[in-house]
């Protein structure tokens, strides 16, 4: 049972913050982004050139993967979604272009770090044993202890720093925050590449555990999808839900249904189904109309 | 005097703790054009939904010739007779005037869907007989002039006017108007007001509206319920309303103290 | 019909079933056979994704149906013994079945919403069929036979096509009639008053019911005849391929199907088709550019959507409208 419960706290640390970065884009500028999955296996295989490759330490190739992805994200918004969005007549045309770019960062994973599974070597050693009944490498709770704090930095940005307020603003009304002297161009820039940020910031911290392959993208980017669909999309306090119920039901799942096989995420799936025939706008979601 | 076409009995509806309307009764008669008034936020658009079919009471119900409309859904309501347009923002936007006309008359087509699909004779008897009542409804309220115009191109006084074709084009026994003279200056008030009336003395169809401008409300009213916070508190002629104490005391307390006349 | 729209379809019934053939016949190309078999198929599929669009829902689910579709055909040729010739509605039928099941509860979902539960779909879709046992799991279902003859009273339709010097050339020619129906129908249920409904409820819901259409059985209905489009596209795949796998057809499909609706332009009947056949071809032609081919044509796509953001029809408009 404890063993249950931290191995979802674990997941669902790791969830929530791909989940966050999700809903903000979404939440600023109406965008599905597509190519989130692939920008969290671009922050993985940055961290994984660095320390793996060169040597430098592991901190060194955090901080990397969030730069990169940040300055990726903001160019995105500013040279792609932006003119799109001004020109096209349906919000629609935003999601091709998004798919656009999943593929596009595909094949520029694949022609700069190949398609092998990646690694970095163990950051710290040695495993946490509780009497045999919780067991996690010191690591794991490293890198889960790390997520969390990142969670609550974000949170604690959003409430109380100028740029966040601004961006709540924004995501709660774009017209009125236009005429409060919200800069909107701006704020979607810096939103996006937050956004970016975090994706790629789980990529960097993750690549120590499970490692990084090319073909992560797309279903990371299906389970982040579900996240916010659990959570309710746009709303900062439903993903952070989404992906903690998500972790949870993903490490009960593995226990209890392992009997069965492979059916976990089956099982996930239909009752998400059935939960937003219940309740179509998620947990936190404000009903429409 | 005549079996009343539509009854509302003692309808309630809550959301959560907020009551929008509270144990509201009121008869509407065959031909007449009745106006339910009250300040912003009094429960009116509420109770119209739940006539119309788009929101369930609580409890209570609404009763049309006799048999329960209101819990059933809105398209069945309209199949009745029992009709909603909507403030002028409601149109099929992507289409010219006459094309949301003539798609409005979907509740008097005879032929399935399949004959659709087909074009059986019966459906292209159908399209000939819309765009034949289309036009006729195009001519009735004046709109010659837009015909082929796209409904996104149109300015706010037609669009209202295109709102009143789609409700007309369903051929309604009864016909809830959201807030008709909502933005219009005297004369196109007072034009919409002879609209409204020739509607009812052309044909045939009885109105029941929500509305803000009291003076219009006044000259084209029969009869006038007035509800405030939820409850009915008056019921009456336009002259009876005017004199009724509690009403004005519901218009002076609010901000809209627009009872001037 | 006017006559220049008569001539234009026969135009167009000529080049896919006359020039197309010849074409690969002089320049020794059968490879494209395969290409254009695929795109035939696939813009079959992508005619529903549009047609589900066109009642204002993204659906990037198309891949399921296409799964359930390919499935069924393969279940019911290999262990059943069925003919190919009947599992092919069997299959549509099915996928459509399926899809009003899912479809009552999700399809009152609006917007990114529906986009993202249908996105889901696809992945429960290769699930169950790895976790059943009548799919057989990851192995998939092999060895599927040819389609068989198909003969009424004794007259033979469609012969065996085991027993053809050019397999190739007839599923070439099978798709693109099949193609050629699939897209009639699309035209002929746009230029009815269904059409005109769908346009109604795409545009606006609450208007549309208050005018007496039963929205939700419309909603119903469009995306069973979209997924029954699906099914039918994935039974004739398996039918070419002789196998099928969960992983046949994925996220990636859907997705997709989607992006040749939206390339082709979302407000045009042909869009999907003309989508399809861009993207696709494109992407085959591209194979001379090995490992740089995902990424010329992801790039090519990105710039597309610069220059023309609803769609390559939109550029019809233009000229029309004379600005």
């Amino acid at each position: 049972m404890e063993q249950i419960l931290a191995n979802g706290l674990y997941l669902g640390a790791q969830y929530a913050l791909i989940a966050l970065g999700l809903t903000l884009i979404f939440s600023l500028m109406n965008v599905l982004n597509f190519a989130h999955g692939q920008m969290y296996v671009f922050g993985g295989f940055v961290t994984y050139t660095l320390v793996a490759q060169l040597g430098l330490p592991f901190i060194v190739g955090l901080i990397a993967s969030a730069v990169v992805l940040a300055v990726m994200g903001a160019l995105i918004e500013k040279f792609l979604f932006r003119p799109v969005i001004r020109r096209s007549k349906r919000d629609e045309s935003t999601m091709l272009l998004a798919a656009g770019i999943a593929f596009f960062l595909d094949a520029v994973i694949l022609l700069l770090f190949g398609e092998k599974q990646r690694g970095v070597p163990k950051i710290v050693g040695g495993v946490f044993n509780w009497d045999m009944r919780l067991i996690m490498p010191y690591d794991r709770i490293l890198i889960g202890f790390l997520a969390i704090s990142l969670i609550v930095g974000f949170i604690l940005f959003m409430q109380y720093s100028r740029t966040g307020r601004a961006m709540r603003a924004l995501a709660q009304d774009r017209v009125a925050a236009q005429l409060m002297g919200v800069d909107v161009d701006r704020y979607s820039m810096i939103g996006f590449a937050l956004g970016a940020m975090l994706a790629g910031l789980v990529g960097g911290l993750l690549v120590t555990i499970t490692g990084i392959n090319l073909g992560m993208g797309g279903p990371t980017s299906v389970k982040a999808f579900m996240m916010i669909m659990i959570g309710g999309a746009g709303v900062i306090s439903g993903a952070i839900a989404g992906g903690f119920i998500l972790g949870m039901m993903e490490s009960i799942g593995l226990t209890l249904l392992a009997a069965y096989g492979d059916v976990t995420y089956l099982v996930i799936f239909a009752s998400l189904m059935v939960f937003l025939a219940i309740r179509p706008q998620g947990l936190m979601g404000k009903p429409w109309g | 005097m005549s079996e009343p076409i539509l009854q509302i009995r003692g309808v309630t509806k809550r959301y959560g703790g907020l009551t929008a309307n509270k144990d509201i009764s009121f008869d509407v008669r065959p031909g007449e054009i009745l106006s339910v008034i009250g300040p912003n936020g009094a429960g009116k658009s509420t109770l119209f939904k739940q006539i119309a079919g788009f929101v369930t009471p609580t409890s209570g119900e609404v009763l049309f010739k006799g048999s329960r409309i209101s819990g059933i859904a809105p398209h069945k309501v309209a199949r009745l007779g029992v009709v909603r347009t909507f403030q002028e923002t409601t149109i099929f936007r992507s289409m010219t005037v006459r094309e949301n006309v003539i798609v409005s008359h979907h509740l008097r087509s005879k032929a399935s869907l399949w004959g659709f699909f087909l074009g059986s004779a019966q459906a292209r008897s159908d399209e000939a007989d819309f765009a034949r009542s289309a036009d006729d409804i195009i001519d009735f309220l004046g709109l010659q002039a837009i015909r082929n115009e796209l409904a996104s191109n149109l300015p706010q006084g037609h669009l209202r006017a295109l709102g009143m074709a789609i409700g007309l084009a369903t051929h309604p026994q009864v016909i809830l108007l959201d807030e008709p003279f909502a933005g219009m200056n005297h004369d196109e008030t007072m034009r919409m007001v002879g609209l409204v009336r020739r509607l009812r003395d052309e044909r045939g169809v009885t109105v029941l509206l929500v509305e803000h401008d009291m003076p219009a409300v006044m000259k084209i009213s029969d009869r006038i319920v007035c509800i405030n916070f939820g409850e009915k508190i008056a019921e009456g002629s336009p002259a009876e309303i005017q004199a009724n104490p509690r009403v004005i005391e519901a218009y002076l307390g609010s901000e809209d103290a627009a009872i001037g006349m | 019909m006017t006559p220049s729209r008569l001539l234009g379809v026969g135009a167009f019934l000529l080049g896919v079933f006359v020039l197309v053939p010849l074409l690969i016949v002089l320049t020794g190309r059968w490879d494209f056979y395969y290409t254009l078999t695929s795109v035939a198929l696939l813009s079959v599929g992508a005619a529903g994704v549009w047609l589900t669009f066109y009642i204002g829902r993204i659906n990037i689910g198309q891949g399921a149906y296409a799964l359930v579709g390919g499935y069924v055909s393969a279940i019911l040729v290999t262990q059943a013994g069925f003919s190919f010739w009947a599992t092919l509605p069997m299959a549509g039928l099915f996928s459509a079945a399926v899809s009003v099941a899912i479809g009552l509860p999700i399809l009152r979902l609006r917007g990114v919403y529906f986009a993202m539960v249908t996105l889901v779909l696809t992945e429960v879709a290769r699930l169950t069929a790895l976790a059943l046992p009548v799919t057989n799991g990851a192995k998939g279902i092999t060895s599927i036979p040819l389609p068989g003859e198909l003969s009424i009273f004794g007259l033979t339709v469609i012969p065996d096509f085991a027993s053809l010097g050019n397999p190739k050339l007839a599923f070439y020619l099978m798709a693109a009639v099949l193609m050629v129906l699939t897209y009639l129908v699309l035209w002929r249920i746009v230029n009815s008053r269904l059409g005109h409904l769908c346009r109604s409820l795409q545009q606006n819901e609450e208007l549309s019911a208050s005018i007496g259409v039963n929205t939700a059985m419309l909603r119903v209905l469009a995306y069973a005849i979209s997924s029954f489009f699906g099914g039918l596209a994935g039974a004739m795949f398996v039918a070419i391929s002789q196998s099928i796998y969960p992983s046949s057809f994925v996220v990636t499909d859907s997705v997709n199907f989607m992006l040749y609706c939206f390339l082709g332009g979302l407000g045009y009947v042909f869009g999907p088709m003309l989508g399809t056949l861009l993207l696709y071809f494109g992407w085959d032609l591209l194979s001379v550019a090995r490992e740089y081919q995902l990424l010329i044509y992801s790039g090519a796509m990105i710039a597309l959507m610069l220059v023309l953001p609803n769609g390559v029809l939109s550029l019809l408009e233009k000229k029309g409208g004379g600005k």
